[in-house]
């Protein structure tokens, strides 16, 4: 074991010199070439090591104890081994012992990815697109799942009356697939997106479909599993086991996310004076989350993602500025780690792994299939958003959201959790394929297919927030739709003072009944802000006179506000201001409580911006 | 029929993946709440309780709770089966039961006696860890922290003192600890409490070298928050990482050492078989350890890999993981071979690094081993009672106490003497003292002693080794605080400001150079030659080029491996930098009185004493480069 830990990890190593954007296809490259040489060049000889007996034993217990001509022996259960495996197992030990238990990617390479990807989600523009990222996420991969069960029952149709099947493959492993490949997986060419700068709004639906994605073929792959419909007649369509099926969907799903948020909330900690403490209690509660959904029966993925995001938001804010250097750097350093690790570990496994079933046909179907799906969610669904958004999804961002359908580490981690049956094996294998097959042709292709399409590159995002001109900021606002808005004005109001420093004290924004309890919980730093507020009004006068000045240049703005009014006016609204400031900027507390500061210093869009709230704030 | 029992089999074992998830959880709650204690006691300055005893306490408190609230609910697990069929232990064993077969796995052999204590409960065998756990996962962070967060100033200074009381000392406490316990069990042994033949001399020994693996983390973090005397801090530090290693070493030969016949005589073949193991393990591990940190720091020096630091700290993470996996592999010790690493990274390679890297790589180890110091001593707690072989002796126990404190007053007090025989900066009374009394035993002890508990005697070592470092950690730890005020020892000492306060008191610096001067022997002062001449500049970017200190003839070799900022630093000033130096170093020369030398060669001694002086500046500050500049610039003079 230590050897091939050794091997795996002269692999992850191998490729480091390589250029960031480079990174998986380097590992997987790696591995693949340790695979073939650990495959075909090592010859161990296979021992009789392993004899069947038939013993008194009713049950599997854990832990065995085996009496050996006198001797103790302690054995551990591994696992159940399905009649066809049986001979495989005598193979090469060596094989074997590069290959790890499943559970290890779900239990320990997993969620340090899943996690820095909802700890890093570019909340800004993350939450503008909010409504077109759930859409693509939810609906999305559900056509996506359908579609390419459908494609791939068809195949496997065609290959019943050819008779190359080998095995069973009914129509509930066909959804499987496609739950299992829906996990799309773009880090190559987020990437580099992110190197060239790419047109912000693109990285925003990418990154968030594809991490919500995961959570949400996840969750959809074990609810499949757990598709039992009663009676004899298995494999047929049953509506009971499927409402059940869904019912388990949503009970996982909304569990996995109540336990992930809950954690992330409780999260909230005062040892700022003490880096080391703070990340390790933010590191422990994190897993925890992990931990606590597991032993509960939900998807500690799904949860780890929750809170993940829920830390990015709330206790972010709270720590010491050295912690949050450390948290970003420490969980940056794990997910590179992992990352690397599984996509060597797949290369590795296209050679190591014992029970390959490569068919023609299905891999054909499958990359079809995938194709199929992806187009069947993104240029639909795009439409559909597109007759709602005032800032359409160009038909190049179309394209190459459809192009960025990458399969990664999720998709992997998902097929070779169970490999008992044919048609997993299958499966497995055929998930490799297309993970190798978009890995390298796609991403390798991301940089061209950019010029093709002729997306703008080397785009600043702080830049070209402040180019937008008017009408597009209030078709931002148009987005995100009034349930949003509610919750940002309780997230604003209410939470944020919870649980962060920053925001406006609960002493005034909750009711007066409520007043020693704001109190307790209202830390005293709010207060400070609240002084902020306080001479705000003098700020507010200055920053009065400079919109002013710029309200007369500005022949966008038609429509004038009286100016008796105005300050009045601008101290009701300056809780809305913040509030839109916070949409905007939302990770930089000193940016939220010093805009008022900079107003003055900054060019015409920032006091536009207060007027744009200003004219909204009654409706 | 079948699909239900495959559904329940699925279940079953789903059930058995969440027990493992709720053992975990337990864990982290423990860390958790330890976390939130000691932040507690932080805020209010309590210093009695470290978070590793407070790990230790909460570790204590789930331990019971899980002993005597939970019940078993397995009854099955434990049978014995019969099998006539097979003649060994197969490392796999696939079970036929009512046609569905499943696969178990070898885990160890159990020796007869304990054989009753796997039917107890379930949860408290959930709750015990693989011991090789620690060997291999919560261990070598914790050691390479120590060896890369080694003071190196100090510790260089302070080097053969730390290397005496680290090889000596331990030796010698090791032998003591043997020898009181062997009085001890041939007095047990005289009362009826142990059988004759259950105990050799040699488990005295391994007992005694287990137990001479200190581990002060508790004084140390009181010293570090109140500033002790660095050079007192520097000592226990250094004894108590090097000593670590010796332990396990020492352990290691000592459990290899088998005599022929005669398990209780002498027998001089298997002995110096014994050390010869010892000084070959010790050896590899540590070249071993240091060509890995070797081919870190060439692999820094030479690419252009700072301009990624994450790429940076990944190699550098892997490469020090290798380290300890390569050692393992090899039959070596890996966490010897990771210590000598985390010594060499931090000499060489450290200086290679990106600033955002050094950061990087300095907080993830502090973490990496704040978190794992933590849950060996949590387990530690929760091993008091959930481990369920425990044999208490309160005669073993008294005789290991009283042992353990008399192997370390002869461990410090005699080699202390000598050690001031040659030390000008002699090591006070009150030091030895507070080195006596910081004798802690913590994480290794520990987990040498788990690393075996099949037999009797081994057993009985653990459950020792275990109220040992309860003892220790909890009374002695909780006493740092009044015990240096109690030995009046100074506090509040700034490291920096006492150096720049001994440099700059012109009364005795020469003096006080000479003797730190006379402490590293000519043997270090070669090492330091070699080292600041050749091996710095070829490691690091440090230092003067290499193709000004090798001969002519080597040159085209020096061009390539120097780097090209070491030309940079072939000090356009260093000249003028040198010349300050010189006249500076004069200065202090006529001013003192305590070295004679005919005024006549003056100069030529001058430049001898710069020389040394510039060395003394590697010794001191041998992280600066800045130091390190006049150094360049000494050759050239010489030669003018």
């Amino acid at each position: 074991q230590l050897l091939g830990c050794d091997c795996a990890q002269q692999l992850s190593r191998g490729q480091d010199p390589g250029a960031a954007s480079l990174l998986r296809e380097g590992s997987s490259l790696w591995g693949v070439l340790v695979g073939v040489v650990l495959r075909y060049g090592i010859h161990v000889p296979s021992d009789v090591n392993n004899v069947t007996l038939s013993c008194q034993v009713q049950s599997s217990p854990a832990t065995l104890l085996v009496n050996v001509s006198g001797k103790f022996y302690e054995y551990t259960l591994k696992g159940e081994i399905s009649a066809q495996e049986l001979n495989n197992v005598q193979d090469n030990e060596m094989l074997r012992k590069v290959t790890f238990d499943p559970e290890v990617f779900f239990n320990i390479l997993l969620p340090p990815i899943i996690f820095y990807a909802g700890y890093s989600l570019k909340r800004r523009h993350f939450f503008r697109n909010l409504g077109s990222i759930l859409a693509y996420a939810f609906l999305g991969t559900a056509i996506s799942c359908l579609v390419i069960g459908s494609v791939v029952y068809g195949c496997v149709a065609l290959m019943k009356v050819t008779g190359q099947l080998g095995g069973d493959f009914y129509f509930t492993d066909c959804l499987l697939f496609g739950a299992i490949v829906s996990a799309t997986d773009p880090v190559t060419v987020l990437a580099i997106f992110h190197e060239l700068q790419v047109d912000v709004e693109l990285y925003a639906l990418l990154f968030g479909e594809s991490v919500l994605n995961d959570a949400v073929a996840i969750v959809l792959s074990s609810s499949i599993v757990a598709y039992q419909p009663a009676g004899d007649n298995s494999h047929t369509f049953d509506v009971t086991a499927m409402f059940k099926s869904i019912g388990i969907f949503l009970g996982i799903f909304s569990g996995s996310f109540a336990m992930g948020a809950a954690t992330g909330v409780v999260t909230f900690t005062k040892l700022r004076e003490f880096p080391l403490l703070e990340t390790g209690l933010f590191f422990l509660m994190s897993w925890s989350t992990f931990l606590l959904a597991e032993a509960c029966g939900f998807t500690g993925v799904v949860a780890v993602l929750f809170c993940g995001i829920t830390q990015a938001h709330y206790t972010y804010n709270n720590l010491s500025t050295e912690s949050q250097h450390r948290t970003k750097q420490l969980f940056e350093l794990l997910n590179f780690l992992a990352e690397n690790f599984i996509f060597s570990y797949m290369g590795l496994a296209l050679f190591t792994f014992q029970n390959h079933v490569f068919n023609p046909t299905f891999v054909v179907g499958a990359f079809l299939a995938i194709f199929l799906g992806r187009a069947a969610n993104i240029y639909p669904l795009s439409f559909l958003l597109n007759l709602g958004r005032r800032n359409k999804i160009g038909t190049n961002l179309q394209h190459m959201m459809m192009f960025a359908g990458l399969r990664g580490a999720m998709a992997f981690a998902l097929a070779i959790r169970d490999t008992a049956t044919y048609a997993r094996q299958m499966m497995f294998s055929t998930t490799l394929l297309i993970v190798f097959f978009t890995v390298w042709v796609f991403g390798g292709g991301t940089t061209a297919m950019l010029s093709c399409l002729n997306i703008r590159v080397g785009v600043d995002a702080d830049q070209e927030n402040v180019g937008v001109p008017e009408s597009e900021r209030r078709s931002t606002k148009a987005e995100s739709a009034w349930l949003f808005r509610m919750w940002y004005n309780f997230d604003h109001n209410y939470l944020k003072p919870l649980l962060t420093h920053s925001g406006p004290p609960l002493t005034t924004t909750l009711p007066g009944c409520c007043g020693p309890v704001a109190r307790c919980l209202t830390s005293p730093q709010a207060y400070e802000n609240q002084e902020q507020l306080k001479d705000d009004d003098s700020d507010l006068i200055l920053n009065d006179g400079d919109i002013s000045l710029t309200y007369g240049d500005s022949a966008v703005n038609a429509d004038s506000v009286p100016s008796s009014g105005a300050s009045r006016r601008f101290v009701g609204n300056s809780s809305e201001d913040a509030l839109d400031r916070e949409l905007a900027f939302g990770d930089h507390e000193l940016v939220i409580r010093g805009t008022r500061l900079v107003l003055p210093m900054d060019d015409s869009e920032p006091p536009s911006n207060v007027l744009d709230s200003a004219r909204h704030g009654p409706a | 029929m079948e699909k239900l029992k495959k559904y329940v089999s699925v279940k079953d074992e789903d059930h058995f993946y969440h027990q493992g998830a709720v053992e975990l959880l337990i864990f982290n709650f423990l860390l958790i709440l330890t976390i939130l204690t000691i932040w507690l006691f932080k805020n209010h300055r309590f210093r009695f309780l470290h978070e590793t005893g407070g790990a230790m306490l909460y570790g204590l408190v789930m331990g019971l709770i899980i002993r005597y609230v939970t019940k078993s609910p397995d009854v099955e697990s434990g049978t014995v089966y019969e099998c006539e069929k097979l003649k060994s232990g197969p490392s796999t064993l696939l079970i036929n039961i009512t046609n569905q077969v499943y696969e178990y796995q070898y885990k160890r052999e159990i020796s007869h006696h304990n054989v009753n204590g796997h039917q107890g409960n379930t949860i408290l065998q959930k709750m015990t860890f693989d011991p090789s756990i620690f060997f291999n996962i919560l261990l070598p962070p914790i050691i390479f922290h120590a060896g890369y967060s080694l003071k190196k100033r100090h510790f260089f200074r302070n080097l053969g003192s730390i290397l005496t009381y680290a090889f000596l000392g331990t030796a010698i406490s090791c032998i003591v600890i043997g020898l009181i316990m062997y009085g001890f069990v041939k007095a047990m042994v005289h009362i009826g409490q142990l059988k004759q033949w259950e105990f050799h001399f040699t488990d005295c020994l391994f007992f005694g070298s287990l137990m001479s693996a200190t581990d002060p983390v508790t004084v140390l973090a009181i010293f570090h928050e109140l500033n002790v005397d660095t050079d007192l801090y520097t000592l226990l530090f250094g004894e108590s990482v090097l000593n670590d290693a010796v332990a396990i070493v020492l352990t290691h030969s000592i459990s290899i050492y088998s005599p022929k016949e005669n398990p209780n005589a002498f027998d001089a073949a298997a002995f110096f078989q014994s050390v010869g193991n010892f000084l070959g393990i010790f050896a590899g591990s540590f070249a071993m350890g240091s060509s890995y940190a070797v081919v870190t720091a060439l692999l820094t020096k030479f690419t252009k890999l700072c301009e990624f630091p994450m790429l940076e700290t990944g190699l550098f993470f892997l490469l020090s993981w290798s380290a300890f996996l390569s050692a393992e592999a090899a039959g070596l010790t890996g966490i010897v071979a990771v210590l000598f690493c985390g010594v060499t990274q931090a000499h060489y390679t450290y200086n290679n690094l990106s600033a955002d890297s050094k950061m990087r790589t300095k907080q993830l180890f502090e973490f990496m081993n704040f978190l794992a110091e933590n849950v060996i001593f949590c387990y530690m707690g929760l091993a008091l009672f959930t481990f369920q072989n425990h044999i208490f002796n309160p005669l073993f126990i008294f005789g290991a106490l009283v042992a353990v404190f008399v192997a370390r007053a002869s461990n410090i007090y005699p080699l202390s003497f000598l050690l001031n025989l040659g030390r000008k900066q002699k090591i006070p009374r009150t030091f030895q003292h507070m080195m006596m009394f910081s004798g802690l035993r913590g994480a290794i002890a520990f987990a040498l002693a788990i690393r075996d508990t099949d037999s009797q005697p081994k057993q009985m070592m653990f459950t020792t080794a275990l109220l040992v470092v309860f003892f220790t950690v909890w009374v002695c730890g909780g006493g740092t605080t009044p015990m240096l005020t109690w030995l009046q020892i100074r506090v509040g000492v700034d490291p920096d400001e006492d150096l720049k306060a001994r440099a700059a008191s012109q009364s005795a610096p020469n003096l006080d150079k000479n003797t730190t001067k006379a402490e590293s022997a000519w043997l270090f002062r070669i090492w330091y030659g070699f080292d600041h001449k050749y091996l710095k500049p070829l490691l690091t970017h440090a230092g003067p080029p290499l193709t000004s200190t090798l001969p002519e003839w080597c040159n085209p070799v020096a061009r390539i491996l120097t780097s090209p900022r070491a030309y940079g630093d072939q000090l356009k000033d260093g000249d003028t930098v040198y010349i300050i130096n010189n006249d500076e170093l004069t200065e202090n020369y006529e001013s003192s009185a305590h070295i004679a030398v005919p005024a006549q060669d003056s100069t030529a001694s001058t430049q001898a004493t710069g020389k040394e002086d510039i060395q003394e500046g590697d010794l001191g500050l041998g992280g600066c480069k800045l130091q390190l500049q006049h150094t360049a610039g000494q050759p050239q003079n010489s030669l003018a």
